[in-house]
């Protein structure tokens, strides 16, 4: 239905060409991410390193590791996304971002459970850690001072970093760009809960350790269930939310706005699906009494449609005698004569 | 950041890095005054220190000869230096290896030597030091040799590992 030609020009979102600033937004976030796959790797060699006999420092470490897994499915979804729409394919690729979020969940969601559950055993059977001590230039060191220091160093970066992406993961409406973001601006605390729980250590508190350990775990379980939530509410097609999956996506009102704002048109109701970056829009038009229904009319309202933002590419407009009940909530006693989004409390 | 702010989780505030920075400094800081840091939970260190060090002594020659009357070979001379810089009484078990590391387990012991090497499958009963030496094994290929203390008794782990680095100052970190 759309009108695009092959352009080929720089990076784009399936059917999508991105506008320039987007271009260069996904150009940024995808820097970004393999800084953020070097920093990672980094910080897993030194922390695999110290990490001895600590369960605090096991989780920290698995949890590092486990932060591999969202700039990879952002990274690979990005290369996937970039093909455009084919015979095979008719949506696209788009549901590759919704895949890749759905494998960064459940990886997060199984591994703090494995967490919390291990150190919960070990709390409870009372495991004391045992922390030897490191020799180095002839010095013998308690081996908890490297794990503080390493903890405490691998705190900033993935802060930075995911405050940066979290503007680019708006500007794209890149879900597993956010769920990474979101995860590293929090990584700070598993930091210091894992430093503390080997400061207590030290003290001679065995229990803070486990207990650093289960807070960490913990940590990663919310993540999870959080991500595994988006995620599936996503590829289940539920109605387009905003990045963080809080509010309903306030381009679907827009788009509803701008259809029934047209002479022609009586009321509008859109079906909107979010397939990742891009939404593709069903715009169901009931046509003023009277009116008739020409292509070029139902075309040039597509057009405008795709006008509204650069995720609007792939709609169908389609004239109905009334407006489907889901489109405008579907409630029970919902009177379709007056629905539309425009009738609904915003 | 158009939709951000509305009721997200508040996770990034920055006085919590702040105040979980200082509560980690004041932590080491109470842990530098006390007894010692690291400390011991059962207080096996400072128990031992000029008091008695109660050794499970495994017999393994050359290591541990405990034939005689009182265990001899390389790892007895160690145990008796360390008791000594911690001016320690030693009280000697003779045991196996399994009975020793029960006992470790049970807090009955303080220490066990006879020949462990960093291959000993004991890690769920004790805690096994660095490799002080190495060793030619029976099967001929280089055995590290390792001492067992209470796990999670880390003060007694790291003093007794500082001892053997000042022993053996060439071994491996």
């Amino acid at each position: 239905m759309s009108g695009n030609g092959n352009r080929h020009a720089g990076r784009r979102f399936g059917r999508t060409e991105l506008p320039p600033e987007l271009q260069q937004a996904a150009h940024r976030a995808i820097r970004l991410e393999w800084i953020t796959l070097g920093v990672l790797a980094v910080t897993v060699l030194v922390v695999g390193l110290v990490t001895g006999s600590s369960q605090a420092m096991k989780a920290a470490w698995i949890e590092d590791m486990l932060s591999f897994v969202p700039p990879t499915a952002f990274l690979v979804a990005m290369r996937v996304i970039n093909r455009p729409p084919s015979r095979n394919r008719p949506y696209g690729n788009h549901r590759a971002i919704g895949i890749g979020h759905l494998v960064a969940g459940v990886a997060l969601l199984t591994m703090g459970v494995f967490l919390v559950v291990d150190s919960a055993i070990g709390l409870v059977t009372g495991e004391h850690p045992p922390i030897g001590s490191y020799h180095l230039f002839g010095q013998t060191i308690w081996m908890g001072w490297f794990m503080i220091v390493v903890m405490l160093l691998s705190v900033p970066g993935p802060v930075i970093l995911g405050r940066m992406k979290l503007k680019i993961a708006d500007q794209l409406h890149d879900k597993v760009l956010y769920a990474d973001a979101d995860m590293n601006k929090a990584d700070w605390q598993t930091g210091i809960a894992t430093a503390v729980g080997v400061a207590g250590v030290g003290l001679g508190w065995w229990w803070a350790d486990a207990a650093a350990a289960i807070f960490v775990g913990a940590s990663i379980v919310y993540d999870g269930v959080r991500n595994v939530g988006t995620a599936v509410t996503d590829l289940a097609d539920a109605r387009a939310r905003t990045i963080e999956g809080k509010g309903e996506h306030p381009l679907v009102y827009r788009a509803e706005d701008h259809a029934s704002s047209s002479d022609w048109v009586r009321q509008a109701g859109a079906r909107v699906r979010d397939e990742g970056h891009v939404f593709h829009v069903e715009m169901f038009v009931v046509p003023e009494p009277g009116a008739t229904v020409t292509l070029e009319r139902l075309q040039s309202l597509r057009d405008s449609l795709a006008e509204l933002d650069w995720k609007l590419e792939d709609i169908v407009v389609v004239p109905v005698p009334e407006l489907p009940a889901e489109v405008h909530g579907g409630r029970a006693g919902d009177r379709q004569a007056e629905g539309g989004m425009q009738w609904a409390e915003r | 950041m158009r939709h951000g702010r509305d009721g997200g989780p508040r996770r990034d505030r920055a006085g919590l890095p702040l105040a979980g920075l200082a509560l980690t400094a004041a932590l080491a800081l109470t842990g530098c005054t006390s007894s010692g840091y690291p400390a011991d939970p059962d207080g096996t260190y400072d128990r031992a220190t000029g008091g008695t060090l109660r050794v499970g002594a495994v017999h393994h020659p050359p290591y541990v000869d405990a034939s005689g009357a009182e265990p001899e070979g390389s790892e007895a001379e160690l145990v008796e230096g360390f008791a000594r810089s911690i001016d320690a009484d030693i009280e000697w078990t003779v045991t196996g290896e399994a009975a020793a590391m029960t006992a470790l387990k049970e807090g009955d012991l303080d220490l066990v030597a006879g020949g462990l090497t960093t291959k000993t499958p004991w890690t769920t009963h004790a805690a096994i030091t660095r490799s002080y030496a190495e060793d030619t094994g029976p099967d001929g290929k280089t055995a590290r040799l390792v001492m067992a203390v209470p796990l999670g008794e880390n003060q007694m782990l790291t003093e007794l590992e500082r001892y053997l680095d000042t022993e053996h100052p060439g071994a491996r970190p």
